[in-house]
Formats: structure tokens, C-alpha cells, sequence
């Protein structure tokens, strides 16, 4: 059965339906929350809020929307609401979103620093860790999500053609921080 | 193809979703053109290396929190639907002269008429089915993780379906004679006891039990199991009982185990 007709049911009163698509999203979004620089346990609290929220909003899912993308649509919404909570005071927008990512990534050596196949894994984790919150946020949605160009544009409210033009950008930026630091390592 | 129309279908290429059409010219402005063929190829070694980054994994209690969460949404739900919302008719003095009123005519109808048991509202029906199908989707999934400690909990979980419930015995069976914990195994052998009580699968949950103990090499889940089947003055056990007993090779404990059973049996 697929994801919009599951919902669906949600949306139609069946709640217990929704452990369907927990099952079947858990992961993808704690990864992404940890992509986005949050920590585990903050992490773990976002995905239950997401579902929490998909349970509220059940009956404003239209099933002819894509489910992913409406379900990032809320991913969004609960990261950017969680930093907005710890900074009562500050306007905040997506771009602070992953700031908290330095906090998360740990200074001990992981176990992927000891592989090499090419690329520099640990490298490539700290270019990663560097880019424009906007600029992972694209890369995490297309190449870990594993998301459809017309999905993340849904998400992020623009056009195919501008996801397209944002993750080519958002690569070649990352590529450019890799060879830096790759410099550094060397000298 | 120009750069720029070679540069605007790199994304495409590197996420594997070039058309065919679109990949063909795309080939050919890169095997004419250096700069475009070595940008595609440095950028795609560094796409796929994406794929070797390490990946974060949730901790079980994520999994708990939410059917908690679920569990008390629905309740909610059901208690939402139960509760009248306030208005003036509930309100106290309403109220009593509207059951006089009703005292009344209900006393006037009730010579005339007579009901039936209420019976309960499709909804509450509905409802249940839908926490006995939430409560098998938490035990099926919980005995397919991959954590011991995770799939412990699927038994667990196991206790609250019905014991009817065909695909959850399976699972558990499946537990009992493959799953490499012995602890799981330990525990889904108890968790079977309600199903040998259940006419709808008593026959196969007993016939599960007496197929479990040749496939078993760990005394206690073999103990545990021949306990089990001496309860059930399971017959058709007997023989690989005896087939224990007369076992040179087999644990001392689990012989004199094996003995006690048969003793009961009779």
C-alpha cells in the first residue's frame, strides 16, 4: 500500500495506521534531523513531534500530494520551531536551523576515518559539517532521502529547475570546501 | 550541447535521472569537451562517496516513545468521543427538569415497549480492532529487529494481541525454533501459553511445541519446552521424550527432565 493511501486512512480516522508510515520513516528523519545538526536525543524528540504533528494535521493531507513532501513540509516546520523555542527572542529561519551541528559532531575520530576508498571519509564528514545550513539541507534531502527533484521542490517552495540549479551549487560548494581542507591536511 | 546546458543536466546525471534522450547529447558534449568531462567525473566520485559517510541509527526507545504517543492519542480520541461537549442543556438545573420530564415519558413508553441490550456503537468495535491491529504491528516488527533486546521486547508485546492471532503465533514459532538468542527463544516459549488456550489456534500452537523440541540443543530452552508440554499432557510427544531419555549423548538434566514428563504424562 503506498504512503498516500496509508495516510489516508490516518486522515480518515484509522490513527493506528500511522505506525505504518513509522515504520516506514523513523529512520530517514532521525537521520535527517542529525544531518541538520541535532543531537540524538533532540533528534529522536523531533521525529516524535513530526509524528505527533502528521496524527494533528491528519485531515489536511491531501492524498493527491506527495507524502514525503508533505511529510518534510512538517519536518521543517518542527526543526525550525525547536530552535525558535530555545531563542525566544531571535527571528530564526532555516539558515539557523543546522547551527547546532558543531555541538553534535564529535572531535574523537570515528570509525570511518580508518577506511579509505578514494575519498578522505572524515574529510568529507567535516566538509559536510561546513557547508550553508540551505546548501546541506539540499544535499541531505537529494542524495540521503533520497528524495525526487519534484518532491524537495514542493518542500522548499520553489521550482524543479531551482532544486536542480541548488544542488549543483550545493555539491560543487561542498567539493570546494573538501579540496581546502584536503590542502590543509597536507601542509 | 553548450556548457551551460551540459552544466544544467549534471544534477540529473550524478542523481542517475538523465533521461535517455537527454543522456545521449550529454555524452556526446562530454566527449567533446575536457572541462565538462572532468568536472562530471571529479564531482561524481565525490556523490557517491556520500553513500560510505556513516549512518546515525535511532535508539529503541524512539520506537517505544511513539507507540506511546499513538496509544495515548487514542485514547484521547475515545474519551473525546464519549464525553458530551458542555452546553445549556447539561448544565445542572437543565438537567433535572429535563429527567423529570423524561422520568415521565420513559415510564409512559416503557409499559409499551421493549428493548433490546444496548449494544456497543460501531465506533467503539472499530476502535478495537484498530488497537488489536496497532498491537500485532508492534510485535511483528519488534521480532524482526535485529537487536536481541529489541525482538525480547516483540514477546513482550506479544501477550497484549489476541491469542487468535495466526500471524503473531508464527512469528513467534519462528522465534522459538530460529532466532540465535537464547533468551528470545527462552521467552517466546512462554509467550506461546496463550495461544494453546485459544481454540482458533491451540491445535497449532501445541503441534508447534512437540515440532520445537528436536530442533532444540540448549538445555534450559529444552527443559523449558518439555515443562511446557508435560503441562499440556501433550502426547504426541512421547516419543521424542523417549527418544531423550534413551539419548546417551544428551544433557543429564534434561534426560531426568525428559523422564519426569513422561511420568506426569501417564
Amino acid at each position: 500500500m503506498t504512503d498516500s493511501a496509508v495516510m489516508a486512512e490516518v486522515g480518515a480516522g484509522q490513527v493506528a495506521r500511522l505506525a505504518v508510515l513509522f515504520e516506514r520513516y523513523h529512520r530517514s528523519l532521525f537521520r535527517y534531523f542529525i544531518s541538520m545538526g541535532g543531537r540524538r536525543e533532540q533528534a529522536e524528540d523531533l521525529v516524535q513531534e513530526v509524528f505527533f504533528r502528521m496524527l494533528r494535521y491528519r485531515t489536511s493531507y491531501d492524498p493527491a500530494q506527495s507524502f514525503t513532501a508533505w511529510m518534510y513540509q512538517i519536518a521543517r516546520n518542527a526543526g525550525v520551531d525547536q530552535v525558535r523555542k530555545r531563542r525566544a527572542t531571535e527571528v530564526v529561519d532555516i539558515d539557523t536551523f543546522g547551527e547546532r551541528r558543531a555541538e553534535f559532531v564529535s572531535s574523537a575520530p570515528g570509525p570511518e576515518e580508518s577506511v579509505s576508498r578514494g575519498q578522505d571519509l572524515a574529510l568529507l564528514r567535516r566538509a559536510m559539517d561546513q557547508l550553508p545550513d540551505d546548501k546541506r539541507e539540499i544535499l541531505v534531502l537529494s542524495r540521503f532521502q533520497g528524495m525526487k527533484h519534484e518532491d524537495i521542490a514542493e518542500v522548499l517552495g520553489c521550482e524543479v529547475g531551482t532544486v536542480k540549479v541548488r544542488v549543483y551549487r550545493a555539491i560543487r560548494a561542498l567539493e570546494q570546501i573538501y579540496f581546502t581542507l584536503e590542502k590543509e591536511k597536507v601542509s | 550541447m553548450t556548457c551551460e546546458e551540459a552544466k544544467n543536466r549534471m544534477t540529473d546525471y550524478w542523481s542517475r535521472t538523465l533521461g535517455e534522450a537527454d543522456k545521449q547529447e550529454f555524452s556526446a558534449h562530454l566527449a567533446a569537451c575536457e572541462a565538462c568531462r572532468s568536472e562530471v567525473s571529479r564531482v561524481d566520485a565525490l556523490w557517491r562517496s556520500l553513500d560510505l559517510l556513516p549512518v546515525e541509527e535511532p535508539s529503541g526507545q524512539m520506537r517505544e516513545r511513539f507507540y506511546e504517543m499513538l496509544g495515548a492519542y487514542r485514547q484521547g480520541l475515545a474519551s473525546a468521543e464519549t464525553q458530551p461537549v458542555k452546553r445549556w442543556w447539561t448544565m445542572p438545573a437543565w438537567q433535572m427538569a429535563a429527567a423529570g420530564a423524561l422520568l415521565a415519558v420513559g415510564l409512559g413508553v416503557g409499559y409499551g415497549v421493549r428493548g433490546g441490550g444496548a449494544q456497543p456503537p460501531g465506533e467503539v468495535s472499530q476502535l478495537r480492532e484498530e488497537v488489536a491491529s496497532m498491537r500485532q504491528l508492534v510485535a511483528l516488527s519488534l521480532l524482526q529487529q535485529q537487536s536481541a533486546s529489541e525482538r525480547l521486547r516483540g514477546v513482550s508485546w506479544s501477550y497484549q494481541v489476541e491469542p487468535s492471532d495466526k500471524e503473531v503465533l508464527n512469528a513467534l514459532v519462528t522465534a522459538v525454533n530460529h532466532d540465535p538468542n537464547v533468551n528470545v527463544r527462552l521467552a517466546a516459549v512462554d509467550a506461546l501459553r496463550p495461544f494453546t488456550g485459544s481454540p482458533a489456534t491451540h491445535v497449532t500452537a501445541r503441534n508447534a511445541v512437540v515440532q520445537a523440541l528436536p530442533k532444540q540443543t540448549t538445555p534450559i530452552v529444552q527443559v523449558a519446552l518439555i515443562d511446557f508440554l508435560a503441562e499440556l499432557k501433550e502426547k504426541n510427544a512421547a516419543p521424542e521424550l523417549r527418544r531423550l531419555v534413551s539419548d546417551p549423548d544428551i544433557d543429564s538434566g534434561v534426560r531426568k527432565r525428559a523422564e519426569w514428563a513422561l511420568e506426569r504424562m501417564q
